[in-house]
């Protein structure tokens, strides 16, 4: 029988594409190696604007609904949790650590989804104020956002970079280079979890092609980088991300609802108390 | 002076009728020559030009039941100062509005070289008798509009009573005497480019100083085939000493690189003379924040973001 290999492909706009660049790098397992869309300048655009238009689409969804959808995922991930652990041996892991990955990525996802309706509750306030006002600090997302995601062969890494994003509403550009056959093969549980187009995208490539753009892109309201990069890359993305007025978040914590405070911003809203 | 000729730049029936008769349209050449026109690439330092052009020829346009006064002297300020940031940006051509609303634009953009338009002849099915579409029309022109946007009597175009489409809007035009006359075609429901041409024969023979695509008010708006058999005719208008008239394309153009298109086709079919907001329009509503965007992002080599240009 012949067999058939997968090209993988970028997901974005809740379509799977290749980079308009054509370009492709490598990446190579054990058995097999991989071309893996480079992504190109045009390319983060691209899902800059669906991200866009899906931010709207995700965050209109209830928080039931959004928990719902997150929920679908981790039901995905675990009907085709074989193929996970045959993937991430490939990669070089054991059979039990990447049995152990895949578990924890799906607990790892059930807490996100259950936080979606809850974090409101512990992350906003009413405030005291001295007169006949309430005073609430109402918590919404911040919009766009891009992440990128940490090198460490982990399905668990993988989802923690997009998650706490998405728990609050944001979209999500999700980027990654080493972990990219994963991450491309995570973007085909994505698709049959419901999710609306747009609002989780996932790119692969090398970051230093796109720092610029995604520093000085306005629409892109905050990245948050959970790989060690070097310090130059961390200025340039700093220097372009003022001019842009973006929220940069280096290594923001990936456990706890301390996760997801970098995603929200805060409105505070006068409402009078009848006497 | 061409003899066919009346006051108003009217040509006659009997011309008219001819013009009509012998309207053939290559149907394939339109589409291969649309089709490669938008294919000119246009350098960086062009495209800037552009785009100020594309806002100076705007007619920022808002014809909404739930059009209210604040919202009129919004964009009417808006259409003054289309970028507060950047005094290069030169104000856009015209507010388009509904008649009751005239008078709240034309206070806002009176000491502007802003213009108001105003949409009139029970825009936008056009289905009254020709006295209430003078009376609207006249009562337009009263609150002090300076350009007036009819629609053709679709009804009597597919009854194939073209005179009746060509009396009606020449008595329109006699009503707006120097006033601008753009006269709306709606090519959505004209749906041929034989259609279309007529019509446009019909439009600037009975007076109409602009032909403008559409309404927006159906889900076919405007298509750049539509405006390349438009230049043409104007073109031949132009050729035959009838004099030069204007072109407006409205209705689903969005974004800036889709005007520029527009601008090419003008621009290759009838010269660079026709690139200026006397003889050139888009009506916009939407479109205007998309340019604004793209010209901030050539100056500052940024992409920017909606959230600054709301409408973009």
């Amino acid at each position: 029988m012949t067999e058939v290999k997968k090209t993988y492909k970028h997901y974005v706009d809740g379509k799977f594409v290749r980079s308009e660049s054509g370009k492709v790098y490598a990446i190579d397992l054990k058995k097999e190696k991989y071309e893996i869309p480079l992504t190109s300048k045009k390319d983060l655009r691209d899902a800059v604007t669906s991200s866009k238009a899906g931010f709207a689409k995700w965050n209109s969804l209830t928080m039931y609904n959004k928990s719902q959808i997150l929920y679908r995922l981790s039901e995905m991930i675990e009907g085709n949790k074989e193929s996970y652990i045959s993937l991430l041996q490939q990669h070089g892991l054991t059979k039990n650590d990447s049995k152990n990955d895949v578990e924890d990525a799906v607990n790892t996802i059930i807490w996100y989804a259950g936080i979606v309706d809850k974090w409101e509750q512990l992350t906003g306030n009413l405030n005291p104020v001295a007169g006949d006002y309430f005073n609430i600090s109402h918590q919404e997302p911040i919009g766009v956002t891009f992440s990128l995601s940490s090198d460490d062969i982990s399905l668990n890494s993988l989802v923690k970079s997009f998650l706490p994003a998405m728990s609050v509403g944001c979209s999500v550009i999700s980027f990654t280079n080493q972990n990219a056959v994963l991450a491309l093969k995570l973007s085909e549980d994505i698709n049959n979890s419901d999710f609306p187009s747009g609002s989780l995208n996932i790119l692969t490539g090398n970051f230093e092609n796109i720092v610029e753009d995604v520093g000085a892109h306005v629409e892109i309201r905050l990245a948050a980088i959970y790989s060690n990069i070097s310090n130059d890359l961390l200025e340039t993305l700093d220097v372009k991300g003022s001019d842009s007025v973006k929220r940069i978040v280096n290594l923001p914590s990936d456990e706890g609802l301390g996760s997801i405070i970098p995603f929200v911003e805060t409105k505070t809203v006068w409402h009078p108390k009848g006497q | 002076m061409n003899t066919n000729l009346s006051m108003n730049n009217i040509v006659d029936w009997t011309t008219t009728s001819d013009l009509v008769g012998n309207v053939k349209v290559d149907q394939v050449g339109v589409l291969d020559r649309v089709s490669s026109l938008a294919t000119r690439s246009i350098k960086r330092e062009s495209k800037l030009d552009a785009l100020e052009k594309i806002v100076s020829m705007c007619d920022l346009t808002t014809l909404e039941g739930e059009d209210t006064e604040g919202k009129i002297i919004q964009m009417s300020s808006k259409a003054i100062s289309p970028d507060p940031s950047d005094d290069n940006v030169p104000s856009a051509a015209a507010v388009c509005v509904y008649p009751a609303l005239v008078s709240t634009a034309k206070k806002i953009v009176k000491d502007s070289n802003v213009k108001v338009a105003s949409v009139s002849s029970y825009f936008p099915s056009g289905q009254a008798p020709i006295e209430s579409k003078i009376s609207d029309t006249q009562f337009a022109i009263d609150e002090g509009a300076d350009e007036i946007d009819i629609v053709i009597n679709r009804k009597a175009f597919f009854e194939g009573d073209y005179k009746k489409v060509y009396e009606e809007i020449k008595a329109l035009k006699d009503v707006c005497g120097e006033i601008h006359l753009k006269t709306i075609l709606e090519i959505g429901e004209l749906k041929t480019y034989e259609n279309i041409k007529k019509a446009s024969v019909i439009a600037l023979c009975a007076g109409s100083d602009f032909i403008k695509t559409s309404t927006g008010k159906i889900s076919n708006g405007s298509s750049r085939e539509a405006c390349l058999i438009m230049a043409r005719t104007v073109r031949e208008f132009e050729s035959y000493g009838y004099g030069i008239r204007g072109i407006k394309v409205a209705g689903g153009i969005r974004d800036a690189k889709d005007a520029i298109r527009y601008l090419v086709i003008i621009n290759e079919e009838l010269g660079g003379s026709w690139l200026s907001a006397d003889y050139f329009r888009f009506g916009a509503s939407s479109l205007l924040d998309d340019v604004l965007k793209q010209i901030k992002k050539l100056k500052t080599n940024a992409y920017q973001s909606s959230y600054y240009f709301p409408r973009g």
